[in-house]
């Protein structure tokens, strides 16, 4: 009950008291007890393994369910700790509707992600997604500008378009479900447990549908222009939320329509489509990060290709899917110190253009310095997470004699490499013609900074000690989805 | 009966070709939110239940009733009554939106072959998914865009009847609530762009791209 309280209801009231008293500081405080309650219920259910709703329910929490609900709880925590001095920055008037909105669509956003992480009733997954974009838009439309506001509308379109879709892949999987289970059985659990009798036809274009519905909320191309947009138009923290937890969010409705598919003889064709997903997406990112000219966009199409590489690992399977759960959980942590930062550049020389960037290491060299580490991690230089989790999906491209695609997806991953590094570089190193330092004003290590680089260099413990309880909930999420190591 | 109420579905997207008025494209939402709430009501009717009547009465609220107003509210409130420039009459979009609902009703049979569906409403649903979709390419007028998602979410709930898969109440209630969200948001969002575009074309928005 506990457990209930903390995940659903504790997030509702928050809610409803950030909305009613709007003052800043108690909705601040209100929202970090939320958040930080939030992640220690998500962990101990992924640990003990606990369901605190009854076997059989609409709602429930499984060990993957568990998972995501620690990746979103983790990636709200520290948004919510960066927020403070966020705000503190954007103090005109024209934000002040804005800052009123900022604690409650926040509460709300954390309240419509859980629901989408503990629904276990296909079309009620649908209904509750769509509240997640709804909680996004308020956040999203933060600075009440054009470029804003065209991204909002472009977010909104194409993930509701999306959504139709998903929609479709849901009525397609509950046809394949006729004559085996009612509507009152089109449960994630129960569905896996027929999946062997369901009809193969219908199944195949439920999995479609569901891939291209949710590509738009994942960001998998090229369903991915919407998002790109929204996530750099975003404010920091807003953009970090997003890279961080939405798309992981949506990544795991993917996985429940790939539970079910993962017991039949459907699961090549749902692989192979999840592979061409994966690749296309990298594919674009390699293109686009060389073109890209605003680094928060970078970071956003560097986004795009981390879930590229997700949907490869899944594709892949055996050990490349603990790489690809692992990486999902590293590319939120490299994603959250990245975007903190890109708030504090932003804040310092009032653009995003990457040419207007220069002397980032003399002007805000605390700022620069997590930033090349958060860069690090993000590119999966060791020792950092993201290393490892792609050293897994090699292997299991290896196991596999899937030779083409290692070939294709390293080289891939090596152009973005050179890309991302040339304007990131630049950035850290070009000298500014007037320095800064020159003026007096030298920056200090701050909250930000802590976040940052704790985001950052949190993966390498992790995967250097491996807890156990940790190991045990991997594999049996691995389990769930069809897959033994 | 539900035969008739989905051909005469259809002959509401052959409207949508030939029209270039908004106030007809709301009429059409009003047409099609009867039309599906008739053809839910008829497909259960055998099967009474209390559900399905307040399903059927979700349809006419949300759909020819408070959707219709808000987008007149917005069609005054933001003057659109001139000056778009794709609201011409042109006779290739008709050919196209005829070439989709047979195209439609020839990808309904022969899935009917596949597997028993409704094919006459799972044909309509097709051809109501597929002209919102034509709308959205061919109009650049962001309202139009908007009429042609609600005509998407038609063919949607048409869909549902035409493969004979039944949802609990309580989520299409909770979907057609969604809607109406996401159409309220997609209002206060074409106000504020109002501000901005004037035109409120979707060709104006090209602020973002690379």
């Amino acid at each position: 009950m506990v457990t209930i309280f903390v995940l659903l209801i504790l997030p509702l009231i928050t809610t409803a008291l950030a909305a009613g008293y709007r003052q800043a500081r108690l909705s601040y405080w209100l929202t970090l007890l939320a958040g930080v309650t939030h992640l220690l219920a998500s962990l101990y259910c992924l640990i003990t393994p606990f369901n605190p709703f009854p076997a059989g329910w609409w709602l429930g929490v499984d060990r993957l369910g568990a998972f995501f609900l620690t990746i979103l709880s983790h990636t709200f925590v520290l948004v919510v700790l960066y927020s403070p001095g966020f705000l503190r920055r954007m103090q005109g008037p024209e934000y002040d509707r804005s800052r009123r909105l900022f604690y409650p669509a926040l509460n709300f956003y954390l309240l419509a992600n859980t629901l989408v992480l503990i629904v276990q009733q296909y079309a009620l997954l649908w209904v509750v997604l769509e509240l997640t974009t709804f909680s996004l838009v308020p956040l999203m439309y933060f600075y009440r500008t054009k470029e804003s506001l065209e991204a909002v509308w472009k977010y909104l379109f194409l993930v509701s378009l999306g959504l139709i879709f998903l929609f479709v892949g849901i009525l397609f999987l509950s046809l394949s479900a006729r004559g085996v289970v009612d509507y009152t059985g089109f449960l994630v659990g129960r569905m896996t447990e027929v999946a062997p009798q369901l009809n193969p036809l219908w199944l195949k274009a439920g999995f479609i549908f569901a891939l291209v519905g949710l590509s738009a909320k994942i960001g998998l191309a090229p369903m991915h222009p919407g998002d790109i947009d929204a996530t750099s138009n975003s404010p920091a923290p807003v953009a970090a939320l997003m890279a961080g937890s939405m798309r992981s969010t949506a990544m795991l409705v993917l996985l429940r329509f790939y539970q079910v598919m993962a017991p039949t003889q459907e699961r090549m064709f749902a692989q192979r489509l999840l592979i061409c997903a994966g690749l296309f997406s990298l594919s674009v990112v390699a293109i686009y990060m060389w073109r890209s000219r605003n680094y928060k966009r970078m970071l956003a199409y560097s986004s795009v290709e981390h879930l590229g590489i997700v949907a490869l690992g899944v594709g892949v399977g055996g050990i490349a899917l603990l790489g690809a759960l692992l990486h999902l959980v590293f590319n939120s942590f490299g994603k959250i110190g990245l975007f903190f930062m890109a708030g504090n550049i932003h804040q310092s020389y009032g653009s995003r253009e990457i040419d207007s960037i220069k002397g980032l290491t003399r002007r805000l060299p605390w700022t620069g310095f997590v930033w090349a580490v958060a860069f690090l991690l993000i590119v999966g230089t060791p020792p950092f997470g993201i290393f490892f989790s792609e050293v897994f999906i090699l292997m299991g491209m290896i196991h596999g004699d899937h030779w083409w695609l290692l070939a294709l997806f390293l080289s891939l991953l090596m152009v973005i490499f050179i890309g991302m590094s040339r304007s990131v570089l630049r950035m850290l190193q070009t000298p500014e013609a007037t320095p800064q330092a020159a003026t007096g004003t030298v920056e200090r290590f701050n909250l930000s900074h802590a976040l940052g680089l704790y985001a950052a260099l949190v993966s390498i413990p992790l995967m250097l000690f491996r807890p156990p309880a940790l190991v045990d909930a991997l594999n049996a999420i691995l389990a769930s989805l069809g897959t033994t190591l | 009966m539900i035969n008739a109420f989905t051909i005469l579905f259809c002959l509401t997207l052959i409207y949508l070709a030939v029209t270039t008025r908004l106030s007809a494209y709301v009429l059409i939402l009003v047409l099609q939110g009867m039309l599906v709430a008739g053809v839910h009501t008829l497909a259960f009717f055998n099967d009474f239940a209390w559900s399905h009547v307040v399903v059927a009465a979700g349809v006419l609220l949300v759909r020819t009733f408070l959707i219709p107003f808000y987008i007149v509210k917005i069609i005054r409130d933001l003057d659109l009554r001139h000056g778009d420039s794709t609201r011409q009459y042109h006779p290739g979009f008709l050919i196209q939106m005829a070439a989709v609902v047979v195209g439609a009703f020839v990808l309904s049979n022969y899935l009917s072959q596949l597997t028993p569906v409704n094919v006459v409403p799972l044909g309509a649903a097709i051809a109501g998914m597929a002209a919102g979709g034509l709308l959205i390419v061919r109009r650049s007028l962001l309202l139009a865009h908007v009429i042609g998602f609600l005509i998407i979410e038609n063919g949607l709930f048409l869909l549902s009847i035409g493969v004979q898969a039944e949802m609990p109440w309580m989520i299409e209630l909770a979907g057609f609530l969604d809607l109406f969200v996401l159409i309220f948001l997609m209002g206060i969002a074409m106000n504020h762009l109002k501000t901005h575009f004037p035109e409120g074309e979707s060709d104006d928005l090209t602020g973002l791209r690379e």
